[in-house]
């Protein structure tokens, strides 16, 4: 009985996984298609300017109070060794590096994640998905190719938003509040964080990106019927889009670690 | 396969599907004429609207064979499909209306997505044409939100027709409609397949539409076919399910198990238990 569950559950599990590398694979075939004419482009336009500009006030706000709270919580162990004034690079290589990154790609999980499954959950219960189809439209290149496009292409420079409002509110907090001298706050910055980290920060918001758009896109897609099934799809999209941001970003920091140290072999053991 | 002279449009052979473990339609044969119009009857929930999506490949068979115009249909991949499902017009049962666009917009997707250079004064001429045949010109900028049930089913019916399609295939048209609306569809139908010519399948459990419009109908039951032909031939059919149905009638079966739950138990509280 319970073997039967047990085996019933993998094939589940096994159906479902081959279901979403069929959705990811026709995912890329339509945005590289849509790339290609310009008669999406419209459509993408309006999904950036729903994805990318409206979501630049919650995520500067989000890499803002990153940035404070990292400087209040940090400045008393700092102080206490008289290090206060390297406080600069420790919170805005955390900010660039991981945390701006990172917490941003969560806020969009939750604010376009969760409207993008709504949206194409409620198309599939009102039939609107199978409309498209019935007239002749693939939904995956009409529906979910400029969604995943914006979604991908704008995270990146969300990001630079968050980084640039995490730097903002480390220093507002360390310079102003706590009064640390502002010039060897920015010097020890300058000298501490690179171009690279900053770099790798913003590379992972296409992943993040990508990520997040696709797999909401999918549980859309799957949802089931009535406003039970639209909810549902709701949370699991953004459970999965969480953890996915997580897990990438682990390997992704792996990966470029390892990129690092071959190229610049002695500056990561200085 | 099939000789290229008979006008069968739709040829559906041992048809079989089911969902999981529930089988819904069970080794089911048939033909479309061209330019007639066949209703299919049957209680909700015995697979009518799956064999109309079959006709048009929204579902894929789990055994069988579609075929349209001798052509085999239900092993084509989406590619393909998209190109044979422009000869065809679905009239979904909600209507299906894209909410965020207007219904000069809603009309006008199936166009841009199919034509290639056409100026914004063309496409809303057709668009105009295609609402006056429903009768709602004027519409063009209202929301789907802002229609009533009827005036959504007739603006997804100008949705369906915008192709010029040479199929068209109604789901539950008159379902949720007053008597007056429900006879406005049905004129509408008789009018499309009079004008334009088209093959016309109706899906239904509206017995007063189904003889106004069929030339054909046929009565599903448990995912089988238990009855074929003219009005006058399902108003007379021996069968005891289908004289049922006609005449909205519950069967014996059906009656004793309302009868057997329906008395208050001894031990239930009642709302008047509880008055002082």
């Amino acid at each position: 009985m319970m073997l039967a569950t047990l085996g019933g559950k993998t094939v589940d599990d096994v159906t479902n996984m081959g279901r979403f590398s069929r959705f990811i694979w026709q995912s890329v075939v339509a945005c590289c298609q849509s790339c290609l004419s310009t008669k999406t482009y419209p459509l993408i336009w309006t999904q950036m300017n729903i994805i990318g500009v409206r979501s630049v006030p919650v995520i500067m706000i989000t890499g803002a109070f990153v940035g404070m709270t990292l400087a209040v919580q940090a400045y008393d162990q700092l102080a206490g060794m008289g290090l206060e004034e390297h406080l600069g690079v420790l919170i805005n290589i955390s900010v660039v590096k991981e945390l701006g990154p990172v917490l941003a790609a969560v806020m969009l999980a939750g604010r376009i994640g969760g409207a993008l499954t709504a949206e194409l959950g409620t198309m599939k219960v009102t039939e609107q998905l199978d409309a498209v189809k019935s007239m002749g439209t693939d939904p995956v290149l009409h529906l979910v190719a400029p969604r995943i496009l914006a979604c991908m292409l704008l995270t990146p420079f969300l990001i630079i938003y968050a980084d640039f409002m995490g730097v903002m509110g480390g220093f507002f907090v360390s310079v102003i509040q706590l009064g640390i001298n502002g010039s060897a706050y920015w010097n020890f910055s300058a000298s501490g964080v690179e171009l690279w980290d900053v770099g790798i920060g913003v590379i992972k918001g296409f992943f993040f990106g990508a990520a997040i758009a696709s797999l909401s896109c999918y549980k859309g897609f799957t949802c089931k019927e009535g406003a039970h099934g639209v909810g549902q799809a709701c949370t699991e999209a953004f459970v999965a889009s969480f953890i996915s941001i997580l897990a990438i970003d682990f390997a992704l920091v792996i990966i470029f670690k390892a990129i690092y140290s071959t190229f610049w072999p002695l500056k990561s053991l200085v | 396969m099939y000789d290229s002279e008979n006008d069968d449009v739709i040829i559906v052979e041992n048809l079989t599907k089911k969902f999981g473990e529930n089988l819904v339609l069970d080794d089911v044969s048939l033909r479309i004429e061209e330019g007639k119009t066949t209703v299919v009857i049957g209680p909700s929930g015995c697979g009518k609207t799956v064999l109309v999506k079959h006709f048009i490949v929204l579902l894929r068979p789990t055994e069988g064979q579609v075929f349209f115009k001798n052509q085999r249909i239900d092993n084509l991949s989406e590619k393909h499909l998209n190109s044979i499902r422009t000869h065809y017009g679905f009239l979904f049962q909600e209507g299906a209306l894209f909410d965020s666009f207007s219904v000069a917009e809603n009309i006008m997707f199936p166009i841009l997505q199919h034509y290639k250079n056409v100026d914004r004064k063309q496409i809303e001429e057709i668009v105009k044409t295609k609402l006056a045949m429903v009768g709602l010109d004027g519409f063009q900028n209202f929301y789907p939100a802002n229609l009533s049930g009827g005036q959504k089913k007739r603006v997804a019916l100008a949705r369906a027709i915008a192709l010029n399609p040479e199929i068209i295939l109604y789901d539950e048209p008159t379902t949720g409609l007053d008597p007056i609306r429900s006879d406005i569809i049905n004129e509408i139908v008789l009018k499309l397949q009079r004008e334009l010519g088209v093959t016309t399948v109706v899906v239904t459990h509206d017995m007063k539409s189904a003889y106004k419009i069929a030339d054909r109908i046929i009565m599903l039951h448990n995912g089988k076919i238990i009855a074929d032909g003219d009005a006058d031939h399902i108003r007379n059919h021996p069968h005891s399910v289908v004289q049922q149905f006609i005449h909205g009638q519950v069967g014996e079966d059906e009656l004793a198990v309302l009868r057997a739950s329906g008395s208050i138990l001894q031990a239930q509280f009642l709302p008047r238990d509880f008055e002082k």
